[in-house]
């Protein structure tokens, strides 16, 4: 479930890349080769949620993420991409998470918030939060 | 150049210092925390180390001449800052004195005032005075920087007269509390002895690279935080009926409030002369975060001293990370950071960094603040073991 999870998220992003490949050359090719990596060696600790984020959330994430870190709308933001790859720093991590708290009406512990390094983290996270509160 | 480089908003840190430890981090700084977060691969019973790259002269060699150029400047605004020692208050004259018959009976006072004070008072005027203690770390940190150094121990300088006069300045206060809790009867000294030993032997890098720059921008950014933390602790004592403590903290306060007015002085100059070199500077610092003098404090026991420390001192309001923001907010006002003009593209970059950087510290507060706290309390050596709440 894991691998068709990441495909699902990867393709409609991959048309995106290319049309990036020149701007966003070195952010295309960290996010390409990182997602090869992973579907071809599988990560329990990253996929051991039960159920893998809807895709909504994902994106939902992203555009948060975009909008913290100021990138433009068409960059390349996925579910495999690191927070700090994108520019983040400490502060913006914990207001990306704060804004996903305001976003999704959920609340994250302290420990759970520097756990997350990635998109993908942030959905998962999500997902299992609003799982707990319905 | 190097300064540049790491103040790129686009470089990947070294370490995953997108992690971030709530509130305290501002007092406790990340720095502690990469090595918490590397799985504190360190052996047990040993002190903390600082954990990040250690950068050396990031400032660029042409740049030390413009200390030379000012030294007149120095001498004629800095100096000046300086207090005359026939003039300056010493140990002595707030403590019980030995060569008196009332010796006995000032200490009996002494130690029935203290009584009063709560345990977790102490846990932070021991942690401050630690701190203080420390202070052969501070004169090393000031003799790293380029252009300022002392270069023999007894250089004519400017800047080396004034670091070893800040340095004699300050002795006395680690001096004075040292006395005091001694005295009190409330501590184990043995433990914080230890503490002291421990501290000194680790050192700290404050990543100010030997970049005068950076190292006195983080002068005046501590210099007022020793301000705002050592008059809280003699607004605290008074509160709790030991004035005489109330007066040893003031007078520590109105030292470090002098030194501050220096530090902040030279950064002024700074932004004078190289407007660019100096926002970049800031908002390198900003973004490496502060990190505490004591922030390595260990005392053979506790792998999270410094983190339970800050965070009794954050209960107590001695310095919070509220105070944090508000210097960063003093600071950018005292340098009208809102007003440079003639920057670089970088340097409007770092000065839209720093003047939006006091309120995002806020609300992180807030947030942080706002979470519901499990109550936890831990033990402290310093007062025999006894727990104190988080």
């Amino acid at each position: 479930m894991a691998s068709i999870a990441t495909s699902s998220v990867f393709f409609p992003v991959s048309s995106s890349l290319k049309q990036n490949q020149v701007s966003n050359l070195k952010m295309v090719s960290l996010s390409f080769t990182g997602k090869n990596f992973r579907s071809l060696r599988l990560q329990p600790s990253r996929f051991r949620v039960a159920c893998a984020a809807k895709p909504e959330t994902v994106e939902k994430v992203c555009e948060i993420v975009r909008k913290q870190l100021a990138l433009p709308a068409d960059s390349a933001v996925t579910g495999e991409s690191k927070f700090a790859s994108l520019g983040a720093d400490s502060l913006d991590t914990v207001e990306i998470v704060m804004g996903l708290e305001e976003e999704f009406g959920i609340s994250v512990e302290e420990e759970s918030a520097q756990t997350i390094t990635t998109v993908q983290e942030a959905a998962d996270m999500i997902e299992n939060l609003k799982a707990k509160k319905a | 150049m190097a300064l540049k480089l790491s103040f790129s908003p686009h470089k990947m840190p070294s370490f995953p210092d997108a992690r971030i430890r709530s509130h305290r981090v501002f007092m406790a700084s990340t720095i502690h925390s990469p090595s918490m977060e590397v799985g504190k691969v360190k052996k047990p019973f040993t002190p903390p180390r600082e954990t990040h790259v250690q950068v050396t002269h990031s400032l660029a060699p042409e740049k030390r001449e413009i200390f030379n150029s000012l030294n007149n400047w120095a001498e004629e605004n800095i100096l000046v800052l300086l207090k005359d020692v026939e003039k300056s208050w010493q140990p002595s004259d707030f403590l019980p004195e030995p060569a008196s018959e009332r010796f006995d009976e000032q200490v009996m006072e002494l130690r029935k005032r203290c009584k009063e004070i709560p345990d977790d008072y102490f846990v932070v005027l021991v942690g401050d005075m630690i701190t203080e203690e420390a202070l052969p770390t501070y004169q090393t940190m000031l003799n790293t920087l380029d252009g300022v150094r002392d270069e023999t121990g007894a250089s004519l300088t400017p800047w080396a007269i004034w670091t070893r006069a800040w340095t004699a300045e300050e002795n006395r206060h680690g001096d004075l509390l040292n006395k005091y809790l001694y005295l009190s009867g409330r501590v184990d000294m043995k433990q914080i002895e230890k503490t002291i030993q421990y501290l000194i032997g680790s050192g700290m890098d404050p990543r100010t690279e030997n970049n005068p720059y950076l190292g006195f921008i983080y002068t005046s950014f501590q210099e007022r935080a020793t301000f705002i933390s050592h008059g809280n602790t003699a607004r605290l004592a008074k509160e709790h009926g030991d004035l005489k403590l109330a007066q040893i903290c003031g007078i520590i306060a109105a030292d470090e409030k002098r030194h501050e007015t220096a530090y902040t002085k030279i950064v002024e100059k700074l932004f004078e002369i190289d407007p660019d070199g100096t926002v970049l500077a800031l908002a390198d610092m900003m973004r490496k975060k502060i990190s505490m003098p004591a922030h390595l404090m260990y005392d053979g026991q506790d792998d999270n001293l410094f983190e339970n420390f800050s965070s009794v001192a954050q209960r107590l309001g001695v310095y919070t990370a509220k105070d944090y923001a508000d210097i960063l907010e003093f600071l950018v006002g005292r340098w009208d950071v809102e007003k440079l003009t003639g920057l670089s593209g970088e340097g409007r970059k770092a000065q839209d960094y720093i003047c939006g950087l006091p309120p995002r510290i806020r609300r992180l507060e807030e947030r942080a603040q706002s979470k519901v706290k499990q109550a936890s309390s831990a033990p402290f050596s310093w007062i025999f073991g006894r727990e104190i709440k988080l």
